[in-house]
C-alpha cells in the first residue's frame, strides 16, 4: 500500500516514524529490518546507443523490472509489465543479464524499513529510496496474513485490516493517507494461491502508484 | 495383577472425561475418630485415580515424543552430522528414562488402588460403607464414581438445575451400561469391553432414543450435507506419515497450485487403496480447502467416540499436526481452545451422538474468515486481553442439531456471551 501525500505536502521521514508508531499501538512487535529492491532495466540496442527506436527494436519491451524480495534472497523475479509476464529465477539471473548485454540496469530502487509482527499479521513499513542517493521517494507498507494462502478467501480479512489500519493512522492527522492498490493477478496468469510471484507483481504495481503520486 | 494397563490406547481418556462429567466431591464431613472413614477413602481413591490419569497422559506424550524422535532418526539423510545423531540418541534415551519412571509410578499407584478396592469392587461387600461406594474402574477403563443419590443431594445448589440434570444423565447412562443387574431393565446387553465391538450400532434404549449411527454412516451423511468439506480417514501411523509429507510439500519454494489438488487426490486414493477398514480408523481429517484442516481422533479406534480435536491452516505440515497438537497461527489456536470445550460438552450431554455433533459443528467453521460477528457485526477485531486481531472464532455449541449452517452464529472471543 503506497502512501499518497496530500496535494502540496512534502514527504518526510516523520510520516514514516508515525506509521511505525501506529503499528506498535496495535500491538505490533518489532521484528527486524527488511529490504526489497527493484531494478529498472532498459534495452540496449546493438550499436550501444540506448533508447534508439529503430524499426527492428519496435517490438522490444521498453522496460524490464527486476525484483529481489526480502523473504527469498535466493530468488530473483523479472517482470515485463507491457507483456504481463512474471518470471521466477535464481538469484544469479542478473549476472546472466549482464553477460547478455541485452538489457542494462539503469536505476535501482530500494524499499527498506522495519518489520512488525501483529499476531497472525506481518507488517512491513518502509521508505523508498534510490540506490545511490538518500532522497526519500515514497513510503509504503506491506501486510501479510499468515494463516491463509488463497487470495479470494482472504479478501474480507485484508479489507477489514485495512479499515482498522486507516482508522489508527487517521488519528494521527498526518498529511496524506495510505491507499490500497489492487494488482490484477489474472492478467499475469497467476492463480488464486498466493506465491512470491504475486508479491513481485504487487511491488511493481505499488511502485507505479508511487511514481504517479509523486509526479501528480 | 494389574487391571489398569498403562498402554497408550488404554484407559487414559476414559478416566478424564468421566471425571469431568461427574461433579467433584464436596468436602464430606470427615470422621475424626478413624482416619479411615469411607468418605476419606473415596476422596483418596478419586485423587489417586486423578494422578493415574495424569501419569497415563504423560506416558502418551512420552510415546508421541519417542515416535517423533524415531521418525526424525529414520528420515535423517545418510550424511547427518554426528551432533544430529547424538542429539536424537539423547532424546530417545531421555524419553525412555522418563517413560520408565512413569510406568513405575503407575504400577505403585495401581497397587494402592487395588488395595483400596477400587479396581475390583471389593468394597461393595463391606458393611460399613455409609452408602458410599468406592469408585469402580470397569474393564474398559470408564470410572463409575459414586452412589448417585446420596452425592447429588450433598451438592451445592447454585447452578443446580443444569448441573444435576447433566450429572443425572451421565450417571444413568453409566448405570445402564455397567450395572444392568441393579435395575430390572429390558436391556440385558452387557458391555464386553472389547474395542472391536463398539463399531456396531447399539441397541435402542427403552426410552426410545434414536439408534446410533455407525462410523461409516456418520461420515457418509456428513459428506452429503457438507459438500465443501473433504473427509479422510486414517489409522494412527498412516496419519503421522501424511502429516510429515504435508510438511515437505509446503516447504517448497515453487508453490504449485496444482499441488494442493494432487495431495488431496493422493490422500484420497491412498485411503481408499489401503481400504482403511472402518474398525481401524483412529484419525478423521476434515479439510476445507484454503480455509482450515481439522483433525479428530477417535478412541478406541473404529468407534464413534471422539477424544480430541485440533485445527490447523491448510498450509501447515509436520509431526505436530495431530488431534492434540496446536497450530502455529493464533487464530487456529483459539479455535482449538473453543473446540476442546465444545467436545467436552458434546461428550457429556449427548455421548451417543457426540461425533456427528462435533463434525457438524466443525463444518460450521467454513465461514471462519468471512462471517461477521453476530454481536458487533465486524469481521476482524482487536481482542484487548490478547492484543491480537482475530476474526470471530467462537461458534456456540449449546444449541445442537438441526441448526442450518447459514443461521449458525459466530462471535469474537470478547463478544461471546458464554462463559465457556
Amino acid at each position: 500500500m503506497p502512501w499518497h501525500p496530500s496535494p502540496g505536502a512534502t514527504l518526510n521521514s516523520q510520516i514514516l516514524a508515525e506509521a511505525c508508531a501506529c503499528a506498535e499501538s496495535l500491538g505490533g512487535v518489532k521484528d527486524g529490518r527488511w529490504k526489497t529492491s527493484i531494478f529498472f532495466y532498459r534495452p540496449m540496442t546493438r550499436d550501444g546507443a540506448a533508447g534508439q527506436q529503430g524499426q527492428t527494436h519496435a517490438d522490444l519491451p521498453r522496460e524490464l523490472l527486476g525484483v529481489a524480495l526480502h523473504d527469498r534472497p535466493g530468488l530473483y523475479f523479472s517482470i515485463v509489465r507491457a507483456a504481463k509476464l512474471v518470471l521466477q529465477a535464481d538469484a544469479a539471473f542478473p549476472q546472466v543479464m549482464e553477460k547478455l548485454q541485452s538489457y542494462k540496469a539503469r536505476v535501482a530502487l530500494n524499499f527498506e524499513g522495519f518489520q512488525y509482527q501483529l499476531g497472525d499479521f506481518c507488517l512491513r513499513i518502509g521508505k523508498c529510496v534510490p540506490n545511490n542517493s538518500e532522497a526519500l521517494r515514497g513510503i509504503m507498507m506491506e501486510v501479510e496474513y499468515y494463516p491463509l494462502s488463497s487470495i479470494e478467501k482472504s479478501r474480507a480479512i485484508m479489507e477489514d485490516f485495512f479499515d482498522i489500519w486507516q482508522e489508527t493512522v487517521a488519528k494521527k492527522s498526518l498529511p496524506g493517507h495510505f491507499i490500497h492498490v489492487e494488482s490484477n493477478f489474472s492478467e499475469y496468469g497467476l492463480s488464486d494461491q498466493y506465491s512470491f510471484q504475486h508479491t513481485a507483481v504487487q511491488y511493481a504495481t505499488c511502485l507505479q502508484q508511487l511514481m504517479t503520486a509523486v509526479r501528480g | 495383577m494389574m487391571q489398569l494397563q498403562p498402554q497408550a490406547q488404554a484407559a487414559a481418556l476414559a478416566v478424564a472425561p468421566s471425571a469431568s462429567a461427574v461433579a467433584p466431591p464436596t468436602a464430606n464431613p470427615n470422621d475424626p475418630a478413624s482416619g479411615d472413614a469411607p468418605p476419606k477413602q473415596v476422596a483418596q481413591a478419586m485423587e489417586r485415580l486423578g494422578r493415574a490419569g495424569r501419569l497415563i497422559a504423560d506416558i502418551r506424550l512420552g510415546a508421541d515424543r519417542l515416535l517423533e524422535a524415531l521418525f526424525v532418526a529414520g528420515s535423517a539423510p545418510a550424511y547427518s552430522t554426528p551432533q544430529h545423531i547424538e542429539r536424537t540418541e539423547r532424546v530417545v534415551i531421555q524419553e525412555e528414562a522418563a517413560m520408565r519412571r512413569h510406568f513405575q509410578d503407575l504400577r505403585a499407584l495401581g497397587r494402592q488402588l487395588e488395595e483400596s478396592g477400587v479396581l475390583n469392587g471389593a468394597l461393595k461387600a463391606r458393611g460399613n460403607s455409609w452408602g458410599l461406594h468406592m469408585p469402580l474402574v470397569c474393564p474398559d477403563g470408564a470410572v463409575v464414581a459414586y452412589a448417585w443419590k446420596r452425592q447429588l443431594a450433598g451438592q451445592a445448589g447454585a447452578s443446580a438445575v443444569d448441573r444435576t440434570r447433566l450429572a443425572l444423565k451421565a450417571f444413568t447412562d453409566q448405570k445402564r451400561r455397567f450395572f444392568p443387574h441393579l435395575e430390572d431393565e429390558v436391556l440385558s446387553h452387557l458391555h464386553d469391553g472389547e474395542p472391536g465391538s463398539t463399531k456396531k450400532p447399539r441397541l435402542s434404549t427403552s426410552n426410545g432414543e434414536l439408534e446410533e449411527e455407525s462410523l461409516s454412516e456418520i461420515l457418509k451423511n456428513l459428506e452429503t450435507e457438507v459438500p465443501n468439506m473433504k473427509i479422510f480417514t486414517y489409522r494412527h501411523l498412516d496419519w503421522s506419515k501424511r502429516a510429515s509429507s504435508l510438511a515437505s510439500l509446503m516447504d517448497d519454494d515453487f508453490v504449485d497450485p496444482s499441488k494442493e489438488l494432487n495431495l488431496q487426490n493422493m490422500g484420497k486414493s491412498r485411503s481408499s487403496a489401503v481400504t482403511t477398514s472402518i474398525d481401524q480408523v483412529a484419525v478423521i481429517e476434515l479439510l476445507v480447502p484454503s480455509i482450515f484442516r481439522a483433525i479428530v481422533s477417535l478412541h478406541p479406534a473404529g468407534s464413534t467416540d471422539p477424544d480430541a480435536v485440533a485445527f490447523f491452516s491448510p498450509t501447515e505440515g509436520g509431526s505436530y499436526l495431530h488431534a492434540r497438537g496446536v497450530s502455529m497461527h493464533h487464530v487456529f489456536k483459539h479455535v482449538k481452545e473453543h473446540a476442546d470445550k465444545a467436545l467436552q460438552y458434546f461428550i457429556s450431554v449427548e455421548p451417543r451422538n457426540a461425533l456427528s455433533l462435533l463434525l457438524r459443528w466443525i463444518a460450521s467453521y467454513q465461514t471462519l474468515f468471512t462471517k461477521v460477528c453476530s454481536k458487533c457485526r465486524r469481521l476482524l477485531m482487536m481482542d484487548k486481553s490478547l492484543a491480537l486481531l482475530l476474526p470471530p472464532v467462537h461458534r456456540p455449541y449449546h444449541q445442537t442439531s438441526n441448526v442450518s449452517p447459514d443461521l449458525q452464529e459466530a462471535y469474537h472471543i470478547g463478544c461471546s456471551s458464554y462463559d465457556g
